[in-house]
């Protein structure tokens, strides 16, 4: 009988005493594996988020963040100027704004509003009617999120009615669309740049508040970055991972430290239920492991079948967690979510096969460290003692 | 040669009010085919002197042979394996794992000595027969009386063709007619060629014994020898 089959018959010796045993790995290893996944997820969905526009490089004016600092004068020429560069697929200004829009109750709600070129890359993804063109006169097209256009109860072709501008600026809406980075019940709407100079009248025309740029396919986003660089040195690019590096250190490390807590929190919590269980385990049978020994059984074996013992908790037990866990994300994350002002594509939790790998590894160590203590209880048992004291008792 | 044999050996634990001197200058050479049985009063060190003989404790003084090999230098592993292959244990409280049916039982120490599957099963059957429990193989020991398991735990003895069994109270939790039933069996192992010392306070089976000791403060008091009928 090897180790493991003779550790899967102690364990269901004492069926409920097994089963609570692996219900509490796997409810600890379920938080562990969540904090695994929310100590990159943000990262990650960020990442995707960026990736899904289409563009791997963003050039500000100055080292802030994009749409958190002085914008890039001159931006015409600038666009030119990098629409040269061999490294780069494509150059796109883009301009931030918040006009206000009168709804059917009479309030004045927000708008926020994007100033691009027509839709180049993944902007945004339409769902119904046109794309953005250049509208007819007197009234530029837009395109409107969900939200606003079940607010308005806007259809293509439905005209939207600036308030924020005297006199109120018309637009002739082409197209419902989906923005990458609109928030849960926030209300946006895309121009063109000139649609853009009529919604915000007081805007600088050749201002460009971000320039989205895709490098050519197989040349590299470091590639693109440098040459950027080269070209014009006043400006900063910023690759994908750059962007989110800062965000790392900064705006998301907060849900890391968080979740570094919790991961050792629960780690700890399952290292001291299986030891304990084990601990108890083998104390309740001491006669027998000593009678095992007295009938030749090694230290070795004895080892083995206390480390099988807590493999089978440790990993039945976070084999469960694995489900339990993407469950118990699901339920967080959309709890999470419900945090204003962020975009409702952005996931707290993320699932990894690196997440996976790392909540195996610390379960493995985990089996390891908790059989410890009763291992060392077991094979060091003086065997002729123990007999004795058994006997007596 | 003797199976086991003891010269001048002691035995004193370390407890925190001082030493213990369990046995005293004991010497026992045990041979084949020998009928053993160690009587005396509780703490007399009829125990220690069953462990000595066993190898799974050490002397502290005298020397110990087995099969002609001093034990002493030997390390824990090689005892292990001596118990494993050359010793059989049948203790007071039988020991047998009440997870495992009678036949794993038996067949555990079997498999724990790499014998191969179907020799095991073979020994297996065959000395579940021997015990008379052919038709308890598969139940657990929760599902035997005590005989029966203390029969399950002779079997398990037998498993690995020791040459020395050693019986440490063997009837201490039976009553008398199924101790008198287990005292047959001993002596059908006896009969058989087995080797047999066995420790025990009941006065029915240790005179079913060839040589009965009797042991007093640690020290062997007196040796008869039967003349075998």
């Amino acid at each position: 009988m090897s180790p493991l089959q003779f550790a899967w018959r102690s364990l269901s010796r004492q069926p409920a005493r097994a089963l609570l045993g692996l219900t509490g790995v796997a409810v600890v290893g379920a938080l562990l594996f969540d904090m695994l996944m929310l100590s990159r997820g943000l990262i990650v969905s960020f990442r995707d988020l960026l990736k899904s526009t289409g563009f791997d490089v963003r050039v500000t004016a100055t080292e802030a963040l994009p749409g958190m600092g002085p914008v890039v004068s001159d931006a015409a020429a600038t666009v030119e100027t990098l629409r040269l560069l061999p490294e780069l697929a494509a150059v796109v200004p883009v301009r931030f704004g918040v006009a206000a829009v009168e709804a059917r109750d009479k309030k004045t709600h927000e708008l926020a509003i994007i100033g691009g070129e027509t839709r180049r890359r993944g902007e945004w993804r339409l769902v119904q009617g046109a794309d953005l063109g250049e509208g007819a006169a007197g009234r530029p097209d837009m395109v409107v999120n969900r939200t606003f256009a079940r607010d308005q109860g806007l259809a293509p072709g439905s005209i939207v009615r600036l308030a924020s501008t005297l006199p109120a600026r018309e637009f002739r809406v082409s197209g419902i669309v989906e923005f990458p980075f609109e928030a849960a019940g926030e209300r946006m709407a895309g121009v063109t740049l000139n649609g853009f100079t009529q919604a915000f009248p007081a805007a600088r025309p050749d201002e460009a508040d971000l320039l989205l740029v895709a490098s050519q396919p197989g040349v590299g986003t470091e590639a693109a970055v440098g040459a950027i660089r080269r070209a014009r040195p006043d400006l900063h690019a910023f690759s994908i991972d750059e962007v989110l590096e800062r965000l790392r250190q900064a705006e998301f490390s907060y849900f890391r430290q968080v979740s570094f807590v919790l991961a050792t929190i629960a780690s700890f919590f399952a290292l001291l239920l299986v030891t304990t269980l084990l601990t108890v385990s083998v104390n309740q049978r001491l006669g027998e492991v000593a009678a095992l020994r007295a009938l030749g059984f090694s230290r070795r074996r004895i080892t083995f079948d206390l480390l099988a013992e807590s493999a089978l908790l440790v990993g039945g037990g976070g084999l469960v967690a694995v489900p339990l866990g993407l469950l118990l994300a699901r339920v967080l994350d959309s709890i999470l979510r419900q945090m204003p002002d962020l975009p409702s594509r952005l996931h707290f939790f993320v699932f990894e096969p690196r997440a996976l790998a790392l909540h195996l590894g610390f379960l493995v160590l985990a089996a390891l460290i908790a059989a410890a203590y009763p291992v060392i209880l077991a094979a060091r048992l003086p065997i002729a003692a123990t007999l004795r004291r058994e006997s007596i008792s | 040669m003797a199976i086991v044999e003891a010269r001048g050996v002691g035995k004193i634990y370390p407890m925190p009010a001082g030493p213990v001197e369990a046995l005293r200058d004991v010497s026992l050479t045990v041979a084949p085919g020998d009928y053993v049985a160690i009587s005396g009063p509780s703490g007399c060190g009829k125990s220690t002197l069953l462990h000595l003989l066993g190898c799974v404790d050490t002397p502290t003084a005298g020397s110990l042979l087995f099969e002609g090999r001093p034990v002493l230098p030997m390390g824990e592993e090689e005892r292990s394996r001596i118990r494993l292959r050359r010793i059989g244990f049948v203790f007071q409280r039988f020991y047998l794992l009440p997870m495992l049916t009678a036949w794993e039982n038996v067949e555990l120490v079997q498999s724990e000595a790499g014998m191969p599957a179907a020799e095991r099963r073979a020994r297996t059957r065959e000395l579940l027969e021997y015990v008379g429990l052919g038709e308890r193989a598969g139940h657990r020991s929760s599902q035997l009386s005590g005989g029966e398991m203390q029969r399950v735990a002779i079997a398990r003895a037998l498993a690995n063709r020791p040459g020395l069994v050693l019986a440490d109270e063997p009837t201490g939790e039976l009553d008398d007619e199924t101790g008198e039933q287990i005292g047959d069996l001993f002596d059908r192992v006896n009969a058989d060629g087995t080797t047999l010392v066995i420790v025990t306070h009941n006065a029915a089976l240790a005179a079913r014994a060839r040589r009965r000791l009797a042991m007093r403060s640690g020290r062997l008091a007196v040796s008869r020898t039967m003349v075998a009928p």
